[in-house]
């Protein structure tokens, strides 16, 4: 595995240092690229972390684009109501976990299959999350909040970094130390390869599984609500666009590591970066027409996705409930 | 033979589903320590649902449980295991990646929830427990690679590592060869000197009367009779256990068998691990004879039969079927070539549970001209009449044609089943496992139509862990082992013992391995 | 009171409506309104007057396709959610053969249709292509080519289709490819027939041809469809090409099929959210073909008697489509109905 590890990096890091180049050539700077492609990569890996402990546990969480949308909203109404980004960031994670809980719940006691409930959630989303924004803000489209709300940055030699890409990077490394080197993670493992084998030793199946659940929906609530208060500084329908399933994607790439899909969502990001970058930047986005650009974080992501065959180590028992006898 | 007070009491234990069926309808049981009491019965008795009853796993309807003369009620098995009572059952709950000291400690880490796991220090113990019993167990490969009877003694040390005076075992020697089995027995006598209170629960009266030291007969869910194993026949236990001297041999007279239709040649085979499941094969069957493949199930069987009927590509080797030689991963092209195929678990490779009668009748058999009309439609009609024939013709019990087959009895799933394939008018049929876990007469029933098709004029491979079946169907026999077959001839020349060695492995002198020559194409 | 075993999946679909629209009740009061006041303009919108039913139907037309798309791919064992994007392109193609193609009489409404339902099968043919050949998630590749679709189709739209001097919309359908309207009072025309139509087509194919019965039969278990010498990969594209097919007749009946607008606006508005409106209704009607084309029609009630609602009582229709997912939500528990029986009869 490590081995793996070392070539995703190795592969993401390549790919920026020739993109650099190539980009200063044509009039795109590099520097400003690598911090929109970390803005870009921290609601995806903060979420696909949480979506590995919540596979590794057996569960499968397709509803990651309808929590993006929801906390990102819910996390806007908490900033402006507590006057302070991090508050709205922290109203995001709960609100995150919250949903994260309830699908768990309804996963675990309900039996219930777990990809049409992910699914319920996202059509849900698509329509709560407009009724929402009319209702708080009687939306025009778009809405700005005071900039002062969002969550600031701070400079580093790499550019503007935002404290939760830092924590998004500790959260990876902090996942990876859990499921590997502890107790707990021990037992996630196992109850996502065997529950019965954990049944049976004893330890309770459900609260494993809620456990993750709530935590990969904290995670994700976090990621949702960075989106409009850590980055775009506005709030607008489709500020997930898809983001939820890219983390997905992630997942499903880094076979359940959640370093590995730290380095997912940095070789995504970065394509993320890339096409908001091509959009705006005069000479460029002229030759390049806007629609194709947008395209590219889904082109990138499908090619990826087609690209990696899933005969990678997924626990035997993702996405199907269990039942005692 | 124990004495003293009992360690476990069950007094008048009732066990009623929610759906209407009674398991146990007012069983007494006993346990005393330092004994190996047999738990015997057939399919359905009651054997497995009483013991699961006393290892927490189930609540009775009715009745009462004490352990050392205190009234328990367990909500789970944790509860009995912190009574001192555990079970191992049929199918192991083993986290397949994880090591066997890593199954051992699961639940035991002792360490609070983020320290690291206590490996080094758990192992000392471990390895004392597995001193004392006579257990090996290599602990640190994972345990998907170890083969089943070593799993086994895993599950054995979980349990036993949680401090077990009452130890349960389900069907221990099932996936065991006959030499792992006296070793097996070593390890239980050994463990019964100790003082521990052993439960096998088991159809095999060989074995009853080989380790036990008391045996109770379960039929119907009733206590149909107990005595001590010193007094007990083969005889007087299968009476009890089947209400009559009956016997499920099925006449077989002598044939003369035909030309081969089925001539395998150095046959190798991967299983899904990459390992070399079958190795250099060669063997026919010929037309009117039953030719039976003895052995332990994890022997290359499963793959065996998987590449003769198209549902795995050999690496090397050469199959045919009826004089000409054929592809693999084509189970369609075997099928018009004339052959039919009873798989060896009914539920996942021959139906489709949520499908009604009808559709299953036509599975394999979608795409016969008699069944497809014009731009592939189904000939509905022609299908049903068909179907209706079948079920007539093989008894099939059924309410109506259109019930999911998942709502069938196993017995009549089976039926319905190998009635499809032999309604193929085949030429070659080949059936692995075709009577586990079904009831008697169905059992019965279906070794017959077996005997039939050779009778006339058909090929059958059988193939079977049963090895009263194979004996008692065969005309000739192979056992096979670690993907070969040792030992193939006529099943007269076999005596039981030597089969029983050669399943564990071990060649006696006289015998020799992969007897019969390679047979020569045609 | 033992329900006949052949009605009981439809008796528990209704109940597991019902279910959800007591949660979107509670929702509803949540936010302030009488979930009573809501639930009865719901009611009256939908079949108060002729002209609304007729309008369910209109609504109903498009869902049930894409409900289509949606249960053909679990009957084959997968997930096509890419009702979207193949209802897009669907959409751009027939507003292509029939805003911009002149063509005979009858002949023009065929091709018109035929090209909407080719290109939706063309998209569809990348998940299920990758599926089949590479094993990629169709989760995650049918929603990225839902995003792709959407980008692709607005630029088609706004750069090749757009009517000039008109920038929110393509040119219209020529008259002799638009579908009759069945009555002046609403939008619905005779395009409900052909996906009714199709939909008993669909229905004819998986239960009554071999090809059908194979795809089925690779759904309900994979193990016994090699047994039976079935193709994995076929089945794959297959039940794709079919999902593709019934959603790009459901992107071409928005344009040909309906009033007054008889194009595609350049946001793709009348198209959108349509293809995932369409797994509640397959759920609902338990992934059948003609469950399907019933659910349709109460979905169809369920947006049609929304505007009613928010028109009267103020509650946002968006808040129909959150009941779409809440009732998707209860739809993914099996036995739900079964559990609360017992609980309530304890």
């Amino acid at each position: 595995m490590r081995w793996k590890a070392f070539l995703t990096w190795a592969a993401a890091l390549a790919a920026v240092a020739v993109a650099a180049r190539s980009l200063e050539r044509v009039g795109l700077p590099p520097v400003s690229l690598l911090e929109t492609g970390l803005l870009a990569m921290t609601p995806l890996a903060l979420a696909a972390v949480g979506e590995c402990l919540n596979e590794k546990a057996g569960l499968v969480n397709i509803g990651l684009e309808a929590i993006f949308m929801v906390t990102a909203t819910v996390g806007v109404w908490f900033a402006e109501a507590g006057r302070s980004g991090t508050v709205g960031l922290l109203a995001g994670a709960a609100s995150g976990a919250l949903l994260g809980f309830g699908l768990g719940a309804v996963s675990v006691y309900g039996k219930a299959d777990q990809i049409i409930a992910g699914m319920g959630l996202n059509v849900f989303a698509l329509g709560f999350v407009p009724f929402l924004l009319i209702s708080l803000w009687a939306f025009p489209g778009i809405h700005v909040f005071p900039n002062e709300l969002m969550v600031p940055r701070i400079r580093t030699p790499l550019g503007q970094v935002s404290p939760v890409t830092l924590a998004a990077v500790l959260v990876a490394l902090a996942a990876h130390l859990l499921l590997h080197r502890t107790v707990l993670g021990f037992r996630i493992q196992a109850v996502g390869e065997r529950p019965e084998a954990v049944d049976v030793a004893g330890l309770r199946v459900d609260r494993l599984r809620l456990l993750t659940a709530t935590v990969g929906g904290a995670l994700a609530g976090l990621g949702g609500a960075f989106l409009p208060l850590g980055w775009f500084g506005a709030l607008v329908k489709e500020i997930s666009a898809g983001r939820g399933f890219i983390a997905l994607a992630c997942v499903v790439f880094a076979g359940l590591e959640p370093l590995l899909a730290l380095g997912a969502a940095l070789l995504f990001g970065l394509a993320d970066g890339f096409a908001s970058a091509v959009a705006v930047t005069p000479g460029v986005k002229e030759r390049v027409p806007f629609y194709f650009v947008s395209m590219i974080p889904y082109v990138v992501t499908l090619a990826v996705v087609a690209a990696v065959i899933g005969r990678r180590r997924f626990p035997s028992t993702v996405g199907r409930p269990y039942a005692r006898e | 033979m124990g004495e003293g007070t009992p360690r476990v009491q069950m007094r008048g234990i009732h066990k009623v589903y929610p759906d209407g069926t009674a398991a146990l309808r007012g069983v007494d049981f006993h346990l005393y320590p330092g004994e190996v009491v047999a738990l015997l019965g057939e399919n359905g008795a009651g054997k497995t649902t009483l013991m699961k009853v006393l290892s927490g796993l189930l609540r009775p309807t009715r009745g009462d449980v004490l352990v050392d003369g205190r009234p328990v009620h367990f909500h789970n098995p944790v509860d009995a295991l912190r009574r001192g009572i555990g079970m191992v059952h049929q199918v192991f709950t083993l986290v397949p990646p994880f090591t066997a000291l890593q199954n051992v400690l699961l639940g035991q880490e002792g360490a609070g929830l983020l320290r690291p796991l206590p490996e080094e220090q758990a192992r000392a113990r471990v390895q004392q427990l597995l001193e004392e019993t006579g257990l090996e167990v290599p602990l640190d490969v994972p345990v998907e690679s170890l083969p089943v009877g070593v799993q086994q003694r895993v599950e054995i040390c979980k349990t036993l590592y949680r401090g077990t005076s009452v130890l349960i075992l389900d069907e221990p020697t099932s996936a065991l060869a006959p030499v792992e089995v006296d070793d097996f027995f070593r390890f239980l006598r050994r463990l019964r000197d100790r003082g521990t209170s052993i439960v096998l629960i088991t159809h095999k009266l060989r074995e009853v009367l080989e380790v036990t030291d008391r045996v109770v007969v379960l039929r119907q869910g009733l206590v149909a009779g107990e005595l001590p194993t010193a007094s007990a026949t083969p005889e007087r236990l299968a009476e009890l256990m089947v209400g009559a001297l009956s016997t499920l041999r099925v006449a077989r007279a002598p044939r003369s068998p035909g030309q081969p239709v089925l001539a395998v040649r150095g046959l190798r085979v991967r299983d899904d691990q990459g390992r070399l499941a079958v190795q250099d094969l060669s063997f026919e069957v010929r037309e009117g004879e039953v030719f039976g493949v003895a052995g332990v199930e994890g022997n290359g069987q499963s793959e065996l039969v998987q590449a003769l009927t198209g549902l795995r590509r050999p690496e090397a080797g050469e199959i045919w079927l009826a004089g000409e030689r054929v592809p693999s991963l084509d189970p369609l092209s075997l099928y018009r070539r004339g052959l039919a195929h009873v798989p060896e678990d009914k539920a996942r490779f021959g139906l489709a549970l949520g499908f009604d009668l009808v559709e299953n009748s036509i599975l394999g058999r979608q795409r016969e001209p008699q069944f497809v009309g014009w731009f592939g439609r189904l000939r509905g009609p022609v299908i049903l009449r068909y179907t209706q024939e079948l079920v007539r013709r093989f008894r099939v019990v059924a309410p109506d044609l259109t019930t999911p087959v998942r709502s069938l009895s196993g017995g009549n799933q089976q039926r319905l089943l190998v009635g499809r394939e032999i309604s193929k008018e085949p030429r070659l049929v080949v059936a692995m496992h075709p009577t586990r876990g079904l009831d008697v007469a169905s059992t019965v029933y279906i070794r017959e139509l077996l005997v039939q098709m050779r009778d006339a004029g058909k090929a059958v491979l059988l193939v079977s862990a049963d090895l009263d079946e194979v004996l008692e169907l065969s005309d000739r026999i192979a056992v096979m082992y670690g993907g070969r077959f040792l030992g193939q001839g006529p099943v007269e020349e076999f005596r039981r013992e030597t089969v029983g060695l050669l399943m564990g492995g071990v060649v006696p002198e006289g015998v020799h391995a992969d007897a019969a020559r390679p047979p020569s194409p045609r | 009171m033992r329900t006949p075993r052949a009605l009981r999946p439809l008796v528990e679909s209704l109940a597991t409506v019902a279910l959800g629209l007591v949660a979107g009740g509670v929702l509803v009061w949540a936010f302030g309104h009488s979930p009573v006041a809501a639930y009865r303009a719901l009611a009256v919108g939908a079949f108060g007057t002729r002209e609304d039913l007729l309008e369910t139907l209109a609504f109903a037309t498009p869902l049930m396709l894409t409900a289509l798309t949606f249960a053909v791919g679990v009957r084959a064992g997968l997930f096509n959610i890419g009702a979207e994007g193949q209802m897009y392109l669907g959409a751009v193609g027939a507003t292509f053969v029939a805003g911009m193609v002149p063509l005979p009489p009858g002949v023009h409404l065929v091709a018109a249709t035929v090209a909407g339902m080719l290109a939706g099968a063309a998209w569809a043919l990348i998940p299920g292509v990758l599926k089949a050949w590479r094993g990629a998630h169709e989760v995650i590749s049918t929603i990225m080519c839902n995003w792709i679709a959407l980008h692709l189709s607005m630029y088609l739209a706004i750069h090749f289709l757009a009517e000039p001097g008109r920038a929110e919309r393509t040119v219209p359908a020529l008259p002799t490819a638009r579908y009759p309207v069945l009555s002046e009072e609403s939008t619905l025309t005779a395009v409900l027939f052909v996906a009714v139509g199709f939909a008993l087509v669909v229905y004819a194919y998986l239960w009554g041809t071999r090809a059908g019965y194979e795809l089925r039969l690779a759904g309900e278990n994979p193990e016994a469809a090699r047994y039976a010498g079935v193709r994995p990969e076929r089945v794959v594209v297959l039940s794709f090409v079919l999902g593709g097919l019934a959603a790009g007749l459901a992107g071409a009946s928005q344009v040909i099929g309906r009033p007054p607008a008889w194009s595609l606006y350049a946001t793709l508005g009348n198209v959108t959210t349509l293809g995932f409106d369409g797994i509640g209704v397959a759920l609902v009607g338990r992934n059948h073909p003609v469950g399907g084309i019933l659910a349709a029609v109460l979905f169809g009630a369920l947006a049609q008697g929304g505007r009613l609602m928010e028109y009267e009582v103020g509650v946002l229709s968006e808040l129909v489509r959150a009941l779409n997912g809440i009732i998707v939500f209860a739809m993914a528990v099996p036995e739900l109905w079964g559990m609360l029986r017992r609980r309530l009869s304890r």
